[in-house]
């Protein structure tokens, strides 16, 4: 998928009544203990963002730059050796705990699938291959709907219909379907209760370009159908053109930058997020693309300062001291880099 | 399920057998029903008569005819078999869903139970358990124990494919539905496994039924019972052997034999039905 094809234009009248979800200042580490030391992965380390009111925003970065740890945190999959050490996760519809793992088990209960739900990254198992696609409706989102079974049988053929599903394959084993319409049927799922909020946590990455391109285009139209927020996350920068409104870009387990998916691909201010784009390939252009030196560092033992000044070709003597705010450079834009800011100190 | 029973029996020669065999012998267990002799009662018929066409399998040195003597036999052997199967296959099924899902402490806590289970020497302390209750031994206190024994093999097996459930997307999705644990175990988890217990389910029962003869024969049951074990047991205190009457030790060992054998088909071909690369093999399919 070329960048250029996407650029999609923003027809939505913007809506201002606050942001669905308020991530501040959010630290997730993973605890490891070897011989009595305690040691800390920094998966999400000080990540601070808005998702608007039916908005896309798209979550950009590489392999381990803490991309599915963020949204884990974020949807109160916390598990040991995960750990949240500081930082406030706001839901609009869940006001006043600072995230689901603080939240009492009945209000999380209460904004599951309701509020808040999840696309998983489309794989075999992405549903039970043991129930028919009938009972896993009736295990997910029964609950949650009111009314007969019959009412609810006929809601769930009409939402089939939206992801141009059969109703015959409601009787039908996951094994029996192609992966298109396994995760076609998992985004009806997701989507079967008409949700506030849902988190896309890589769900083209295991299809090919075409169900990929079709895929997209149902999670797009039902969001724009149903008015959902979603928070969609991939290392796939063609996909992002395709669906993101916004985009913002990880680095080692910090955000580096974030802007309107047409600025960051027609003018990202970022080192990183510069060579990112720059390596995309565009068609018509044949210079090869450069790569960048060196690897993305252990998150167990990060560099000081700027994550990404080792690798950097801006760095400056400030970047292996301090850490770089994200500061709004331009309306709506913002970048954490010392080069582009200007550095505070003397 | 009733097609895949069909297709089981159309094409797996050890299904039909086994089939064969266990309905034989469940039916003769149900013909306990019209037994013209209450099964305790002694001295009904003339003693020590080889089999005829009036006594079809003789008659024992207590005056019983053995043809209804073992349809009582066989029938409380079978649900024996079936009370142990059922009751330990639900403890290893609660037990090994939970701590394979739960993890942490509830999974090591559950777990040092399961080994210490594992690794009692069952025969001592069965005959441990009869010395000390004795009269209060009886048929559903024995299976209750053998029940409690009898669960810990499955229940690691049954651990260890929940623990492979639990990383798999569509549990997590559950739990982004907001299922509850029990939910996810039983609607989600449960489904899964239950070929697994279908499987383990004939090979406890071949355990239980064995350990339950082994017993009888040696007097540490409820005697009173007729099982095939007390069959046994009586034809040896008469000394039948010695005294010619064979018949009363040949039906009675040769229907539990027929048990064992039926069981142990069904397992191995319902075993062959759930591993995918034997069935692909059947089918035609190359096995890799």
């Amino acid at each position: 998928m070329s960048v250029e094809a996407a650029a999609p234009a923003d027809t939505r009248p913007p809506d201002r009544s606050g942001p669905i979800l308020s991530v501040t200042d959010l630290r997730a580490h993973f605890r490891t203990t070897h011989f009595g030391v305690n040691r800390y992965v920094r998966a999400v380390d000080g990540i601070s963002f808005d998702v608007k009111r039916g908005e896309i925003y798209g979550l950009a970065g590489e392999s381990s730059s803490g991309k599915t740890t963020l949204v884990k945190t974020i949807a109160g999959a916390i598990k040991p050796p995960l750990e949240v050490v500081g930082g406030t996760i706001d839901f609009a519809f869940l006001p006043g705990y600072g995230g689901l793992h603080r939240a009492p088990p009945t209000e999380v209960a209460r904004i599951r699938w309701r509020h808040l739900s999840y696309i998983m990254q489309g794989s075999m198992n992405v549903l039970n291959p043991v129930r028919r696609l009938r009972q896993s409706f009736v295990d997910f989102a029964r609950p949650h709907i009111a009314g007969t079974a019959k009412e609810f049988e006929t809601a769930v053929i009409g939402h089939l219909a939206r992801v141009r599903l059969e109703p015959s394959v409601l009787a039908a084993y996951p094994h029996e379907l192609s992966g298109g319409m396994r995760q076609r049927a998992t985004i009806a799922l997701a989507t079967i209760c008409r949700p506030d909020f849902i988190i896309a946590d890589e769900p083209t990455t295991a299809l090919d370009v075409v169900v990929q391109k079709d895929v997209l285009g149902m999670i797009h139209g039902i969001q724009r159908e149903i008015g959902s927020s979603v928070l969609f996350v991939t290392h796939d920068m063609g996909v992002h053109a395709h669906i993101a409104d916004r985009l913002g870009i990880m680095y080692a387990g910090r955000l580096v930058e974030e802007a309107t998916t047409p600025e960051i691909f027609k003018n990202p201010l970022h080192p990183y997020t510069r060579h990112l784009i720059s390596s995309l390939p565009r068609i018509g252009d044949d210079v090869p693309r450069g790569g960048l030196e060196g690897a993305p560092p252990s998150l167990a033992d990060p560099p000081p300062g700027c994550r990404f000044h080792p690798r950097c070709p801006l760095a400056m003597e400030i970047c292996s001291r301090r850490v770089p705010d994200m500061i709004e450079t331009k309306p709506a834009h913002r970048v954490a880099c010392f080069a582009v800011n200007g550095s505070t100190e003397p | 399920m009733l097609a895949i029973l069909r297709d089981l029996l159309r094409y797996n020669v050890e299904f039909r057998i086994g089939v064969a065999l266990v309905g034989f012998v469940v039916v003769l267990s149900a013909l306990s029903a019209v037994s013209p002799y209450p099964p305790q009662d002694v001295y009904v018929v003339p003693p020590d008569v080889p089999p005829s066409l009036s006594y079809w399998l003789g008659t024992t040195s207590r005056g019983q005819d053995v043809f209804w003597q073992l349809t009582f036999a066989i029938r409380n052997t079978l649900l024996f078999g079936c009370t142990v199967a059922l009751i330990s296959r639900m403890l290893a099924l609660m037990i090994g869903l939970l701590s394979g899902y739960k993890g942490g402490w509830i999974d090591r806590a559950l777990m040092s139970v399961n080994d210490t289970f594992i690794v009692i020497p069952l025969l001592p302390i069965l005959v441990l358990f009869y010395f000390v209750m004795r009269d209060s031994m009886s048929w559903l206190m024995l299976a209750l124990i053998m029940a409690c024994l009898g669960w810990a093999y499955d229940a690691r097996l049954i651990r260890s494919v929940a623990m492979s459930l639990k990383t798999r997307e569509f549990t997590q999705s559950s739990v982004f539905s907001g299922m509850s644990t029990r939910e996810i175990l039983v609607q989600e988890h449960l489904p899964y496994v239950m070929p697994i217990v279908f499987s383990t389910t004939m090979n406890n029962m071949i355990w239980s039924i064995g350990l339950e003869v082994t017993l009888a024969v040696l007097g540490f049951t409820d005697i009173n019972t007729p099982t095939i074990g007390g069959m046994i047991y009586w034809a040896n205190q008469h000394t039948a052997m010695v005294a010619g009457v064979w018949w009363w030790i040949a039906f009675p060992t040769a229907a539990v034999i027929m048990t064992f054998i039926g069981l142990f088909l069904l397992a191995v071909s319902m075993n062959e039905y759930i591993d995918p690369r034997s069935r692909l093999g059947r089918i035609g399919g190359v096995a890799t």
